[in-house]
């Protein structure tokens, strides 16, 4: 792998992470809190017990899932071009999954946790799930999907090493322009 | 400088061949240190029109000129030397049409007008040989050949057809202040070679003489016996070639060479093999076609040799360290020849086994689908499918001008990729080489990656096994700093899998 790919890779991994785990709050907060606090919710709370754990999650599974692509794509050893592209659909089935697992930790930490104890997360009791409007949901799956795209296509896309450089969707338009 | 190589006869057609893919790999150009040799002509003679050995140097030639052709200049290292092929000629196209000794030397008329002749003539040919066909050469018996061969008149054949383009060429060659070299080749055993590389020598020398071209160097490589046929003719072959006269003919050959030999060339060079490889029986024409010999290599090599210019050394042999075994420490100049050899080896196999076959499949999927499993294809090939503005000269890969030299190299590869599987599997009982590894120089229907094992011994590269492979390369031609792809498109590929074969 060449030092430009290692620095994109390092820096995008480093992007992400920033703004997953320190940007995303701040902009729930601060532009879209209309959209995500629901009646009787406090959105400080629901960012701290709901909102930032699931994304922590979601940012684990892209790494995890990003280290066996990387392991996989080093170790891989292909005679042909035809080979090589045999790695797109696996590329695919991985960010599928990922944002299924996102969206599956946004309702596991906003519903189904709280539901499961038979509890309610709001101060006042009543309803056992964080009540998020539709528009709420709409915008967190939405990061879901923008999270995947930063934290998983991101860095392959810019430095998926040897023969499966261009393997990535977008990788070709991307990068085979030189 | 031009060296002129004429083979005599088939295993002097096998010579050519082998100094054919020589070229091919870069070894006639000595470089600046050497006497920076470019170009080759190449020449057979045989009256065998039908011979399968002459067939198939005919084709490596042609194949090789072909590449030459679509390469032009478009590559920096790969396919650079020049090739003349001077055609074919058989000693029996100066006799009117004549098949036979009969026929050549009328004996009708010898009888009539000059009996002493013609007693003479059956005095020294048997009926069987005077009657002889001799359209599939010269039966193996070195005195008909000389019968045939002394006729030719090289003062008249330098007038017209073959001969009259390659005179030329070596006048001007030696006009121009080259020192042109002519190597001939043949064996001593058999019947073209035998008689036709010291007849054409001298007539050659002759010539020169007459000419004054005194910087042009005659000399010869000449095989000793190197093999055998597992059969033998019947009453129905006629005169045949026999293996048993192989030594009387080889004997009466050098002692030949050592009254005459100076005369005939001005340097020799001697290689046969005790150890005997097996050939089926033939009598000549498209039966005949022994596969390629290690003997021929190290014949062809001799074309390559330069003689202190003080040498007092007339004829030079070679041997071998071991009584069983040939490796590259065996071989002349093996660090060059090692080198040179392991590199066009590896690309023959890496081009035909691989890019060949991705350059085909290519061919089914859009650029940018194929872009995507194959990224070192946009180095050579526009990434947009179409000549662009901003494709630097980069051709598509589906261009029809870039297909057909992808053609010419896979044509040429092949024979290469034949001629050296032959020369390392055709060795003989109890020989073994240690120079390639016969089983890898095949060509594959399915994409091939691993280059470890096609060269054995101190001429593989020094590299670990896992990373000697085509997917290494194509990662290393994808990386390539800009500086170093001089050159785009087919050509452009196939000098950076030279390159990086080495």
């Amino acid at each position: 792998m060449r030092q430009s790919e290692w620095i994109s890779l390092l820096a995008s991994v480093i992007a992400g992470a920033l703004l997953v785990l320190l940007g995303q709050n701040v902009l729930f907060l601060n532009v879209f809190a209309g959209w995500l606090a629901g009646p009787g919710m406090s959105l400080q709370d629901y960012l701290e017990n709901a909102s930032s754990p699931s994304f922590k999650l979601l940012w684990v599974g892209c790494m995890i899932a990003l280290g066996i692509w990387y392991w996989h794509t080093f170790s891989r050893s292909t005679r042909s071009s035809t080979e090589v592209r045999r790695m797109r659909p696996r590329w695919w089935i991985a960010a599928g999954l990922l944002v299924l697992f996102g969206w599956l930790a946004q309702l596991s930490f906003t519903v189904f946790r709280w539901q499961v104890t038979g509890t309610s997360p709001l101060a006042g009791g009543g309803v056992t799930y964080y009540p998020v409007p539709a528009l709420g949901w709409v915008l967190l799956l939405t990061v879901v999907v923008v999270d995947v795209v930063l934290l998983f296509w991101l860095p392959t896309v810019l430095a998926s090493p040897r023969s499966h450089r261009f393997v990535v969707p977008g990788a070709v338009l991307l990068r085979g322009g030189r | 400088m031009t060296l002129f190589a004429i083979g005599v006869g088939g295993s002097g057609a096998k010579c050519v061949e082998a100094l054919t893919h020589l070229h091919a790999c870069g070894l006639i150009d000595r470089g600046s240190g050497g006497a920076g040799r470019r170009s080759l002509g190449t020449f057979l003679v045989d009256p065998d029109q039908q011979s399968a050995l002459l067939l198939r140097a005919q084709t490596a030639i042609s194949r090789y000129s072909d590449l030459r052709d679509a390469i032009t200049d478009r590559s920096e290292r790969f396919a650079r030397g020049d090739i003349h092929d001077y055609g074919h000629w058989s000693p029996l196209s100066s006799s009117s049409g004549a098949v036979s000794l009969d026929q050549v030397f009328p004996k009708a008329i010898l009888a009539n007008q000059a009996r002493g002749l013609a007693g003479l003539f059956d005095c020294l040919f048997p009926p069987e040989e005077q009657q002889a066909d001799l359209e599939v050469g010269f039966r193996g018996r070195p005195p008909i050949g000389a019968a045939v061969m002394n006729r030719i008149n090289l003062e008249q054949e330098a007038q017209t057809g073959q001969w009259q383009q390659m005179l030329a060429d070596i006048e001007s060659a030696a006009g121009n202040g080259e020192a042109p070299v002519i190597h001939l080749f043949g064996s001593v055993f058999g019947g073209t070679g035998a008689s036709g590389v010291p007849s054409l020598g001298l007539l050659l020398k002759n010539w020169l003489r007459e000419q004054n071209l005194s910087s042009v160097t005659v000399q010869a490589s000449l095989l000793l016996p190197y093999f055998d046929f597992d059969g033998q003719g019947d009453g129905d072959t006629g005169v045949h070639a026999e293996a048993r006269s192989f030594q009387l003919n080889t004997d009466a050959a050098l002692q030949y060479l050592r009254a005459s030999g100076p005369s005939c060339f001005d340097r020799v060079y001697l290689v046969g093999s005790d150890l005997k490889a097996r050939f089926g029986f033939s009598i000549g024409g498209t039966s005949q076609s022994n596969a390629a010999h290690l003997v021929e290599l190290l014949a062809a090599l001799g074309a390559r040799e330069q003689a202190p210019a003080n040498t007092s050394g007339y004829a030079f042999v070679i041997s071998r360290a071991s009584q069983g075994r040939i490796s590259w420490e065996d071989i002349p100049e093996d660090e060059v020849v090692g080198a040179a050899l392991a590199r066009g080896a590896r690309f023959a196999v890496a081009w035909l086994n691989n890019l060949s076959l991705e350059i085909e499949a290519a061919q089914q999927v859009s650029m940018g689908t194929f872009l995507s499993g194959a990224p070192w294809a946009r180095r050579f090939f526009s990434p947009s499918g179409a000549p662009t503005a901003t494709s630097g000269g980069r051709p598509p890969i589906r261009d029809a001008t870039e297909l057909s030299l992808k053609t010419c190299i896979d044509r040429y590869a092949e024979t290469l990729l034949q001629w050296l599987q032959q020369i390392s599997s055709n060795v003989g009982s109890g020989f073994e080489q240690e120079l390639f590894s016969p089983e890898t120089l095949k060509r594959t229907s399915s994409p091939d990656n691993a280059l470890h094992k096609v060269v054995r011994g101190k001429a593989r590269p020094d590299r670990p096994e896992a990373s000697d492979t085509v997917e290494t390369i194509k990662i290393a031609m994808d990386g390539l700093p800009a500086a170093a792809i001089s050159r785009v498109g087919m050509a452009g590929l196939a000098d950076a899998l030279w390159t990086l074969c080495a």
